[in-house]
């Protein structure tokens, strides 16, 4: 059965766009057929990590919303650039990044609904295995459906009080929306940190799952999004604690 | 989207917006659409069937997927009446073959009542399964020994239809049995003619046990999805009726079901469907759905206002008509499938 999973955050800058494009791209490697959805249309960017040129981003997931195209014809084959072969698939559908599309977007707004159906038509229509939903930062109608209808949450947070408080609404939402199963990511900690200890500190508060800790990285910071962490350095210690996330996901 | 500003509120707003099926809302507008209709009346010619109620209404969409979609009084029960003709003329197929069957029963629509005291002129065969002549001749082909074991065959068989039992409402049995000389009338016409044979007591009270089955809109629903689904229960699995003899259920259905509306029905609904005069109407959409309509108030051709409409409404908006060709309003699949669950993804 096809999976979606959300990748949230209550504040923005805990790392999700990097988190998603990892984790979509580990499941990807393990033969899996994986689509990503960029649905930060007001602030885009997952397609850097990618390596999709805006360029060639002749359809976005606005169009979509607009009625000006098919979802699939939004859905570029990313696999090639991050190492994805044999069985497995890799396909984004960015959102747009020319100023007058996020400008409409920001006035109008877009139909919710709408998207729901193009997730659906994505699975579908690609045949995925894997739906992976790049959230806009924060508690929106857009947020909520999402979570309603995934089948795994990861909910991201820094050990930060504002980023404590935020995800607490977040995961109290998340119950109320009978979330499937929900996982949260602890990102950014401090390599003085005690890990084993803020797992146990977070999964006591939220009682809630930790699925993984990453450590504030300064290889992470120069990569500077031109590329998934993963593939570049294969070996890393972030890059293992993503695979170990992964491994969540698909359980 | 939600008027409560609480986060359960909230939350069960959204849940039901995510799970929401747009089929689910059109099915909801039709009936909210018909709902304040107040032509037609409930019949009343047995006194049992005068209690139904003129504001229950029903509507049940089952796909040959095995997805229902109800809005409405889909668990009133009510008698089949003559709904029951179609399926039971399956069985008289099944028992005897399409050979033997037609040589008893022939399959002419007529412009006379439903009650016609008539049979064919040349053949002296009753003109339909539909007509109560029809009826009470495939009802006398039922094989058992006895009402009770060939009673049991029917109800079994509209267990495979429904996937459930069902009961007989005995005040109307009762109600039919004593309002029946015209039927009996009917049956010794053809005893005369060596078309049923001399169990005549016992086949009427069959013929009115079997119109006094309850089913509710859900069931009418289902069974017009077996037959859309070439005679296999779509939830259950279980196969109803002989593949071989879906095409002769649903061509009575087609030519007869709707008595005298049955030419105008079939020119603007253009579905085979078999209404009842207790308001209920089942309608099949071959390789698609079932259609179940349930409203008491009839017009005078003994059809369900409502029901009508509906079906007429269904027909016209995803372009159902058995001949239709042009490009519907709504896409059926669509529709449908846009309300799916995110498991069923």
């Amino acid at each position: 059965m096809p999976k979606v999973v959300s990748i949230h955050s209550y504040r923005g800058g805990t790392g999700k766009s990097n988190t998603t494009a990892n984790l979509s791209t580990s499941v990807a490697l393990q033969g899996q057929r994986v689509a990503v959805v960029d649905t930060d249309i007001q602030s885009p960017g997952i397609h850097n990590l990618f390596g999709l040129d805006p360029e060639r981003m002749d359809k976005t997931l606005n169009n979509f919303l607009w009625g000006q195209a098919p979802i699939e014809d939004a859905a570029y084959d990313v696999g090639g650039n991050v190492g994805v072969q044999g069985d497995g698939k890799l396909f984004l559908i960015p959102a747009s990044i020319r100023p007058d599309d996020i400008s409409r977007i920001l006035s109008e707004g877009y139909d919710v609904k709408l998207l729901h159906e193009g997730f659906r038509k994505l699975v579908k229509g690609l045949n995925l295995d894997y739906l992976f939903i790049d959230t806009h930062p924060g508690l929106s109608k857009e947020t909520f459906l999402s979570i309603a209808i995934s089948h795994v949450l990861i909910l991201i947070l820094r050990p930060d009080k504002q980023d404590y408080q935020g995800t607490a609404v977040t995961v109290d939402v998340a119950k109320q929306l009978k979330v499937r199963k929900m996982l949260l990511v602890v990102n950014k900690a401090l390599s003085s940190m005690n890990f084993d200890a803020l797992k146990q500190k977070v999964e006591d508060t939220y009682g809630t799952t930790v699925a993984g800790i990453f450590p504030l990285s300064e290889d992470m910071v120069q990569l500077a999004s031109e590329g998934v962490f993963c593939v570049k350095y294969p070996d890393h210690r972030v890059s293992q604690e993503f695979r170990k996330v992964a491994l969540q996901v698909m359980a | 989207m939600a008027e409560k500003h609480d986060l359960k509120s909230l939350a069960s707003a959204i849940q039901s917006f995510a799970s929401s099926s747009p089929f689910l809302s059109y099915l909801t507008e039709l009936y909210e659409k018909y709902e304040s209709v107040n032509e037609g009346t409930v019949a009343n010619y047995i006194p049992e069937l005068g209690k139904a109620l003129p504001e229950w209404f029903g509507i049940c969409v089952a796909t040959v997927n095995g997805q229902v979609f109800e809005v409405g009084n889909c668990n009133q029960l009510f008698t089949m009446e003559s709904i029951s003709k179609p399926f039971v003329y399956g069985l008289a197929l099944e028992d005897y073959g399409r050979e033997y069957i037609n040589s008893k029963v022939s399959v002419k629509p007529i412009e006379e009542t439903l009650n016609s005291i008539a049979l064919d002129e040349k053949s002296k065969r009753p003109y339909n399964p539909i007509v109560n002549a029809g009826a009470i001749a495939t009802t006398d082909l039922i094989k058992g020994n006895g009402v009770g074991a060939r009673l049991k065959r029917i109800l079994d068989m509209f267990e495979r239809y429904t996937g459930r039992k069902h009961d007989i409402y005995m005040p109307a049995f009762v109600s039919d049995k004593a309002y029946g000389n015209r039927h009996r009338a009917i049956a010794y016409l053809m005893l005369n003619f060596g078309i049923i044979s001399e169990k005549i007591d016992e086949t009427l009270d069959l013929y009115f046990h079997q119109s006094a089955i309850q089913v509710n809109a859900h069931d009418l629903g289902v069974m017009a999805a077996t037959l859309a689904n070439g005679g296999v229960n779509p939830i259950t699995g279980e196969r109803a009726i002989d593949e071989r003899y879906v095409q002769d259920v649903v061509s009575v259905m087609q030519t007869c079901g709707m008595y005298d509306s049955a030419v105008e029905w079939a020119y603007r609904v253009g579905m085979p469907a078999v209404s009842g005069i207790s308001g209920g109407i089942s309608a099949v959409v071959p390789g698609k759905l079932g259609l179940g309509v349930f409203s008491p108030p009839v017009d005078e051709g003994g059809n369900s206002i409502r029901g009508m409409k509906v079906c007429e409404d269904i027909s016209k908006d995803f372009g159902l008509h058995i001949f239709n060709v042009a490009q519907p309003k709504h896409n059926l699949k669509d529709l449908i499938e846009s309300g799916e669950s995110v498991d069923d993804w």
